[in-house]
């Protein structure tokens, strides 16, 4: 590009070229930067998407294994860094790939021997690159585990606020802490000098490169082997090369972090999807029709570590009846729910629907046939509305109305501002625990669902309003198979059934009276209730001392 | 308020702010020698930088052209001492700068984390842990990036640019003027597509912040999700975010594909201008061939700064949000202070009074409505009633978890609020229903790392606590490993670890939140004969669920609806056939039957 004889008689005709060779150089770079960069960015929401969709299919066990946090980062920041190797990676490569051949091309064109010269320093290059890139690596694998470990500390910290203060261990933490920040501090400062050295040390390659073609190309402009035209432009294509050499470090660097981010991607996308999306095709099976939920002698373990949660229950429940469950906590009512739902796996032919085992059965008819209130709700951010539709694609406005009416939600949203459409923030923050348990119930109503799960649906309801949404409930669930998990004798007593579920197994069964006359473990839990019940109506007539 | 809280994580703030921007800079301020020499050295490598063209020049035009091969040996080793030089000067000004800013990072976390120990329960009732863990770390973290590469990065190229037009003015002022023609130029089109730039930064970042927020709250809520089937919409939702993400990224390419070609065109024309004016000069021998050879390398250099700028502009505008973030946190003051001159008792006897002591978490609905007790030294006094009562809300009130309304709370004589918090919490051993264990060894856990408890008087309180036989069971006794969901201890051998960690601490006022949840018959019996050891000698107040911790009380206090209903010992308060013999018929009659701990129904 740079002319040989620099007081040539074309003035204009040499910038010319350059500016030329410029563009045509640009309109190149700008459509590779478009075509590699532009496809990094759509390989990067592929991929997230696809991590996506696979982790809402993956069974609850592995999220109990999985920190929330851990996934996070592997959809973020590990999808980043592949996207960083795509993009500027490769873009990159190829960008040194091609100036570096184009300016070797030319500078052999002009003196090989010189050329080969300058490149003795070159090997320093791969060298550098190796040597630092890998303990590159490690410090900032290191520095990212401390800063895991800076937050795991702030973490337990915060979450032990009470013992913290109440032992006055304060400052204590602030020494802990101050470890474990100038670990972090340490760490941080081993990778800015591996850094520090790194940068300069390729440019000094590059110096040195320019040092030999100054030392030998000058000798030779003044044996006169060489024009100085040819000095000027070796010494140009040179500082060509300087930007394509560093960036060799830079994509070495990326290529490691990238593999490793790709493999941590791997590992979830590795994971088996949970059994229930295995199913036949949802077609085949019409749950709406009967409804009739049969448990055969059920037992199940969360992991083979863990002891039994159910053992041998055997119960069915007939098609529009309502089957009540009581027992402690850590009894297996929620396991229980859990199994029906097929959010964990039972074993096969344990649990039957319409005499069809409910692992035979796909998952989109399971769900769609059972309305379900958890124990602890989860709400989505969004509004009111969104979350009652949760499980519906459209329903109008009529719908949602009755189904809160039902529900003793309506009252509270016509108190809010935005109605229906109000903000309720992340995981409903912004309603009551009562409020979100009403949203919940409103949310498995609105299905009109032939079976009704309600695990502890009233647990922040107070007493009167539970009372009014069972009068209400009562006639929805007429015709409907209801299961009914509550602490609350009120709330089970006028079921069909009874069951009473102590460490996984039924210890009694029956009906409100027949279990009271038993005088077990059922009629313990109806006096203490009683009891509690005339404990809290006392009141200041009674007077205190 | 929570709608404020919601937000503060989508602040985007300015890319400059000079408010935020002088406070952090006063972070800095202690290390400023270590800038000074930071400075120096930047300053130093910027001249090695503006050397090497002029020397080349030198070397062509005095040297090469004159054919003085000594003189050119002589440029060739000062241009390789330029090369070493700046390598050197470079290595000093990064790991200076950079160990400024880790050393002001680290101030920073620490006091953002001295700050958060300071602060009330009920700020920790407000701030989920999630949000501050983020201004602890990941906040801090991207300050690094504003101290390290923002602030000096900066200063360095202004310095190469201001330096380079300098050197060419210098050498040839017309020809410098010629080669800077096309500067306003590309000045503009920065300008533009910074703009641009920010504009496509800030719209990602907020998409970014929904996206993550969607991912998280599906991970968080995949149950409700399975359960109602609903994978497709939460996919469908999903994939909209995630497109628009992609597209304004895409945007953000095509910005870039743009821009960079555009500079290079640039320098490729300045480049031009100078050949062909200088070429022309040359001509006519009014200039020396050197100088354009060094026009050449300087325009080379100078656009590099150009190129990086709009990464350092959202370096910026990343650091300004996130401080903003910090300054709030660091701005909330803590409600309940320590004095400013704390009065202490003349002795440490336990004596605790309460006089008429009202308190409420909201205002208007007070969970303690003129509680008035007195518990002498060495007394026993156990707390009854049902949940809810307000018996949690004594404890935390005598704590100084929370101030009181009104009234007054003495401890051995002073009021709460004269006591050094720290002094008062001391006297004052708290044990807790829900066993908060530390990750470390079991050992830790007993001293939570005090160094005032020597290994004899931890191995005492384990041995007291009756959970050194369990210990030394395990395979790495003491230094045995706590697993972070406990798998290596059971619940009542959690309620052990912590009667040991207060019999460590030997503080003259225990205060006891009994467990309610049932355990074997033997461990029962342990935790029995653990608690005879803790109440020795000590005033005591407890939360009381186990009939014989009742029974064994000098005094009962049935609490209820934030009022003291009635208090004497058991056999009183059965024969007056009140509240308590209620409650007692309701739940610990069982207990005396089972001779086990009742399942805590809605009462506890």
């Amino acid at each position: 590009m740079v002319e040989k004889k620099l007081a040539g008689i074309s003035l204009l005709y040499y910038p010319a070229l350059i500016l030329i060779a410029a563009m045509i150089q640009g309109f190149f770079r700008y459509s590779w930067r478009i075509n590699i960069n532009g496809f990094s960015r759509k390989a990067e929401a592929d991929l997230r998407e696809r991590v996506f969709s696979h982790l809402q299919k993956l069974p609850l066990s592995y999220f109990q294994h999985h920190k929330t946090g851990d996934l996070m980062s592997r959809l973020t920041i590990d999808i980043q860094a592949v996207r960083e190797l795509l993009g500027f990676g490769s873009l990159a490569s190829v960008d040194a790939m091609i100036t570096i051949v184009f300016s070797l091309a030319c500078m052999i064109a002009i003196d090989p021997w010189l050329t080969l010269w300058s490149m003795l320093a070159m090997p320093m290059i791969t060298i550098t690159v190796r040597f630092f890139g890998r303990h590159i690596f490690r410090w900032s694998h290191s520095v990212q585990e401390q800063l895991s470990d800076i937050s795991a500390y702030v973490q337990e910290n915060l979450a032990g606020m009470r013992v913290v203060q109440v032992y006055a261990q304060e400052d204590n933490q602030i020494a802990g802490f101050r470890k474990i920040s100038s670990d972090c501090m340490r760490k941080n400062m081993w990778l800015a000098t591996l850094w520090g050295i790194f940068w300069p040390l390729m440019r000094v390659v590059s110096g040195i490169a320019a040092t030999i073609v100054l030392w030998l190309g000058g000798r030779q402009v003044l044996q006169g082997t060489m024009s100085l035209g040819e000095f000027v432009a070796f010494n140009g294509y040179l500082g060509m090369l300087t930007w394509p050499l560093m960036a060799i470090g830079y994509v070495v660097n990326q290529y490691q972090r990238g593999t490793a981010a790709l493999s941590r991607i791997g590992e979830v996308l590795d994971a088996e999807p949970s059994p229930r999306y295995n199913g036949a095709a949802a077609g085949e099976f019409n749950l709406l029709a009967g409804r009739t939920i049969d448990f055969r002698d059920l037992t199940f373990s969360y992991g083979p570590g863990n002891g039994p949660a159910l053992k041998n229950i055997t119960l069915e429940i007939p098609a529009g009846t309502v089957c009540a469950i009581v027992g402690e906590t850590g009894s297996g009512k929620s396991t229980l729910v859990n199994l029906l739902l097929r959010l964990y796996e039972p074993a096969d032919k344990t649990i039957f629907i319409d005499g069809i085992d409910i692992n035979r059965l796909p998952a989109p008819a399971l769900t769609e046939a059972i309305g379900y209130v958890s124990q602890d709700i989860f709400l989505f951010s969004g509004t009111i509305r969104d979350n009652i539709l949760f499980g519906m694609n459209t329903a109008d406005m009529a719908a949602i109305e009755k189904a809160s009416s039902m529900a003793q939600l309506l009252p509270a949203v016509q108190e809010f501002t935005g109605k229906f459409e109000t903000i309720i923030g992340e995981r409903g923050v912004r309603l009551s625990g009562g409020q979100k348990q009403r949203t919940a119930l409103a949310r498995a109503i609105i299905k009109n669902p032939p079976i009704l799960v309600l695990d502890d649906a009233f647990s922040s309801v107070d007493a009167e309003t539970e009372e009014k949404i069972l009068t209400q409930l009562r006639q929805f669930m007429a015709g409907r198979t209801t299961l009914l998990i509550s602490h609350r004798i009120a709330t089970v007593r006028d079921a069909d059934i009874i069951v009473y579920l102590r460490h996984g197994e039924i210890i009694e069964r029956g009906r409100h009276q027949e279990l009271l006359a038993r005088r077990g473990a059922y009629y313990e839990l109806y006096r203490r209730q009683q009891l509690v019940r005339q404990v809290e109506n006392l009141d200041r007539l009674d007077g205190p001392l | 308020m929570s709608q404020d809280i919601h937000s503060e994580d989508e602040i985007l703030g300015k890319a400059y702010d000079a408010r935020l921007m002088r406070r952090i800079l006063r972070y800095l301020r202690p290390y400023w020698k270590l800038l000074a020499v930071a400075l120096g050295f930047l300053f130093l490598h910027t001249g090695t930088e503006l050397l090497r063209p002029y020397l080349t020049k030198i070397a062509i035009d005095r040297y090469i052209a004159t054919g003085d091969v000594a003189g050119l040996d002589f440029m060739v080793l000062l241009y390789l001492g330029t090369v070493l030089g700046g390598f050197i000067f470079l290595f000093i000004q990064t790991y200076t700068t950079e160990y400024a800013g880790q050393r002001a990072m680290h101030d920073l976390r620490m006091q953002i984390f001295s700050h958060l120990q300071r602060q009330d329960l009920a700020y920790f009732d407000r701030n989920p842990v999630g949000r501050l863990m983020t201004r602890t770390v990941n906040d801090v973290e991207t300050l690094n990036e504003l101290f390290s590469t923002g602030v000096v990065g900066l200063l360095g190229d202004a310095f190469i640019i201001f330096g380079i037009a300098g050197a060419m003015l210098w050498l040839d002022w017309k020809l410098a003027l010629i080669a800077l023609a096309a500067f306003p130029v590309i000045i503009y089109v920065s300008r533009f597509y910074r703009r641009r730039a920010r504009d496509v930064y800030r719209e990602s970042r907020l998409i970014l912040a929904r996206l993550n927020a969607g991912l998280q709250e599906t991970i968080a809520g995949v149950a409700t999700v399975q359960a109602f089937g609903q994978e497709n919409k939460m996919y469908d939702r999903f994939q909209d975010i995630n497109c628009g993400y992609r597209n304004v990224l895409l945007r953000s390419v095509r910005y870039n594909a743009v821009f960079f070609p555009i500079i290079e065109i640039f320098s490729a024309l300045s480049i031009g201008l100078v050949l062909w004016y200088g070429g022309g000069l040359i001509g006519f021998n009014s200039l020396q061939p050197g100088v354009i050879v060094a026009f050449i390398q300087y325009l080379q250099r100078m656009y590099q700064p150009i190129r990086d700028l709009a990464e350092k502009y959202n370096i910026m505008q990343a650091a300004m949000a996130s401080s903003e973030r910090i300054f709030n946190t660091l701005d909330t003051p803590a409600t309940i202070h320590n004095p400013a001159t704390p009065k202490a008792p003349k002795a440490l006897r336990g004596w605790v009074e309460f006089k008429d002591v009202w308190l409420s978490y909201n205002a208007g609905e007070p969970v303690l409505k003129g509680i008035s007790f007195t518990a002498h030294p060495g007394e026993r006094i156990a707390l009854v009633g049902a949940t809810g009562g307000g018996k949690t809300s004594i404890i935390s009130a005598l704590c100084r978890f929370y101030d009181i309304d009104c009234g007054a709370i003495l401890v051995d004589g002073v009021d709460v609020r004269h006591w050094d918090k720290q002094l008062l919490r001391r006297q004052l051993g708290l044990v807790l229903q829900d066993v908060f264990l530390f990750s470390g060894d079991i050992a830790n856990n007993i001293t939570l790392r005090d160094e005032r408890i020597s290994e004899a008087r931890m191995l005492e309180a384990a041995r007291r606590a009756q959970i050194a036989p369990f210990i030394e069971r395990l395979p790495g006794g003491y230094q045995e490993e706590v697993q972070e969901r406990g798998s290596t201890l059971s619940q009542g051998q959690r309620q052990l670890l912590s009667f040991a960690r207060a019999l460590a601490f030997d503080p003259r006022i225990l205060i006891l939140d009994e467990a309610t949840s049932s355990v074997d018959t033997e461990t029962e019996s342990l935790i029995q004969a653990a608690l005879q050891e803790l109440l020795k000698e000590r005033t005591a107040i407890i939360v009381a669920h186990r009939l014989s911790t009742i029974k064994n009380a000098d005094r009962i206090l049935v609490i209820h609806k934030g009022e003291i209903w009635e208090q004497g010992d058991h056999e009183e308060l059965l024969a007056r056939g009140g509240l308590y013999a209620r409650l007692y018929d309701l739940q610990y009659r069982v207990q005396e039957r089972e001779g086990a701990v009742a399942e805590p129904a809605a009462i506890t």
